[in-house]
């Protein structure tokens, strides 16, 4: 079971919670923006500590998406 | 790039295993290196008319002949033999956008791009307001390949904008082109990201024209939820000439890493800031400037847009307008500007305007370009009066390092890339003006076309993007 992670950087507020929750896969920038630095969590601790953090946003910024169920044609990016 | 393709009878009216190319295409031997403007002999995407006003659909017909009637999968063998680039500044290979639009779930939304709004570029509208019909028949064989019965067009509203051309060329084409699928024109506010795809593709939509946040290509689910495939008008002008011409004729107008010819956009200080020529072959930045009468190499040049990368004019003169040639200096073909800045012009106070604007187009969306840009704005103004020491330049590198990346869309990195760029190629400018001496060049009349940095206060209102 493993996850992707990412912010969405049109709705961060820089609130910062998800640093707390998902410290290990979050850094924050000068202004407490956040950035993903494990984009694909792939242990169970780290899947439930995403999933947490995403829950705790305001903003619902976090997108935490299950790597299993990726859509035909995912791979490429146009 | 060669050899007979699979295209089967359907497209028989055209010769795609010569390598030549018919007599009226031109002159110029394919694949040598060749520049041009509007008509003259020897052009290929800009053969016809000379003038700016619009060529007639019976002219353009009497010149190019009908559309082959191609069927869908002979409109995508079309496009994988050609290995024709998107034109709008990424470069994508647009049949891949179609092939992944076409394994996606949902009928995809077919969107030509011709807002352009790179402020210096002229190419796309250029194409839309002297030869509508062939950007048209292209996004009509980019429906067909997709197997859709109705294309976008979208524009900007803004002053020159070829709009009024292309509902004149829509409204030619319904009394004549039964096969044309359903047109739709949008026009969209004029800022500089509401061209990036994304924010087309949700304008298009009945959003705002700021670019979104995706976790999936466009081509798989847009903000519609259906597959988009938004693609430049140049891009599908190419697809009409090669339609006509094979995708093995129009490719050796190219090299074979940088298929087909290109079309760039003069600016600054050449004789005929605006021109749009095409490139053929390996014909090189220095080629380019030659034909418009620059006769010796600038203090440098701007390649690829306001979010290009600047090469000083020795090297960009030799070097080769192909993406692998450009990609050896640093630069990428991008929208194909060409902003020319003589001896004798700062360069860094033009970079200042260029990412003062770039800073003051932000969408405000994203949380580190409004913090970031205009913090990088404010460090390069005062590194171009002079007044940045070595510490503040060091803080706006890391700070350039935080804002890199971190966007919806790519408009950040560009200003980021355009800033590291001219850090390198002009590092003696730099050194003198963290000396404080007072630039030489500073009190230059500007030389690019860099819009005033208007209001932006009202950024954060949806009105103003809609």
């Amino acid at each position: 079971m493993s996850v992707e992670v990412r912010i969405d950087p049109t709705l961060c507020r820089g609130h910062a919670i998800c640093a707390l929750f998902f410290s290990e896969g979050i850094e924050l920038d000068q202004w407490g923006f956040g950035k993903v630095t494990v984009a694909v969590a792939d242990t169970p601790r780290d899947v439930r500590r995403a999933r947490r953090a995403a829950s705790a946003c305001p903003n619902g910024a976090l997108v935490v998406r299950d790597r299993a169920r990726r859509p035909a044609g995912d791979d490429a990016r146009p | 790039m060669t050899g007979p393709v699979g295209l089967g009878p359907a497209v028989g009216n055209h010769r795609t295993s010569d390598p030549l190319l018919p007599e009226e295409f031109g002159r110029s031997a394919p694949g040598r290196p060749w520049v041009g403007g509007a008509g003259d002999p020897g052009a290929l995407v800009l053969s016809g008319p000379t003038g700016t006003d619009p060529e007639g659909l019976v002219d353009h017909l009497a010149r190019w002949g009908a559309l082959p009637g191609v069927d869908g999968s002979g409109v995508r063998a079309l496009l994988r033999a050609s290995g024709l680039d998107g034109r709008g500044g990424g470069g994508f290979p647009l049949a891949r956008k179609v092939e992944t639009a076409r394994l996606a779930v949902g009928i995809p939304l077919v969107v030509i791009n011709a807002g352009e709004s790179e402020p210096a570029s002229r190419k796309d509208r250029f194409l839309c307001a002297t030869r509508p019909h062939l950007v048209l028949d292209g996004a009509a064989l980019l429906a067909t390949a997709l197997g859709v019965d109705e294309v976008v067009v979208h524009l900007h509203r803004a002053p020159g904008s070829p709009v009024g051309r292309l509902e004149a060329a829509v409204a030619e084409r319904l009394r004549h082109c039964a096969d044309d699928p359903g047109w739709r024109l949008s026009a969209g506010p004029d800022r500089y990201v509401s061209g990036e795809s994304s924010a087309v593709a949700g304008f298009v939509d009945g959003g705002e024209a700021r670019p979104r946040f995706t976790t999936l290509p466009l081509a798989v689910a847009g903000p519609s939820g259906r597959p988009t495939v938004v693609s430049n008008a140049e891009t599908v002008a190419h697809l009409a000439v090669l339609a006509r011409t094979g995708p093995d004729g129009w490719a050796a107008r190219g090299v074979p890493s940088s298929p087909g010819p290109r079309l760039v956009t003069l600016a600054g200080a050449v004789t005929h800031p605006g021109r749009v020529l095409e490139l053929s072959g390996a014909a090189t930045v220095g080629d380019a400037l030659l034909a418009d009468g620059v006769v010796a190499p600038p203090a440098a040049v701007l390649i690829g847009g306001f979010a290009g990368t600047w090469v000083s004019g020795e090297v960009a003169w030799q070097t080769p307008f192909t993406r692998d040639a450009l990609h050896c200096v640093g630069a990428q073909p991008g929208c194909g500007l060409l902003g020319v800045l003589p001896h004798g012009a700062c360069a860094l106070t033009e970079t200042a305007r260029i990412v003062s604007y770039l800073a003051g187009e932000s969408a405000g969306q994203c949380g580190t370009c409004v913090a970031g840009l205009p913090r990088l704005a404010h460090a390069w103004a005062g590194l171009a009066r002079g007044d940045l020491r070595r510490r503040g330049v060091r803080r706006m590198s890391a700070l350039g390092d935080t804002v890199e990346g971190s966007g919806a869309c790519g408009h950040p990195d560009a200003v980021v890339r355009l800033i590291r760029s001219t850090l390198d190629t002009f590092e003696d400018d730099v050194v003198r003006h963290l000396a404080g001496r007072p630039c030489r060049h500073a009190d230059h009349p500007p030389v690019l076309p860099v819009p005033d940095p208007a209001c932006r206060d009202g950024r954060d209102d949806p009105g103003m993007w809609r």
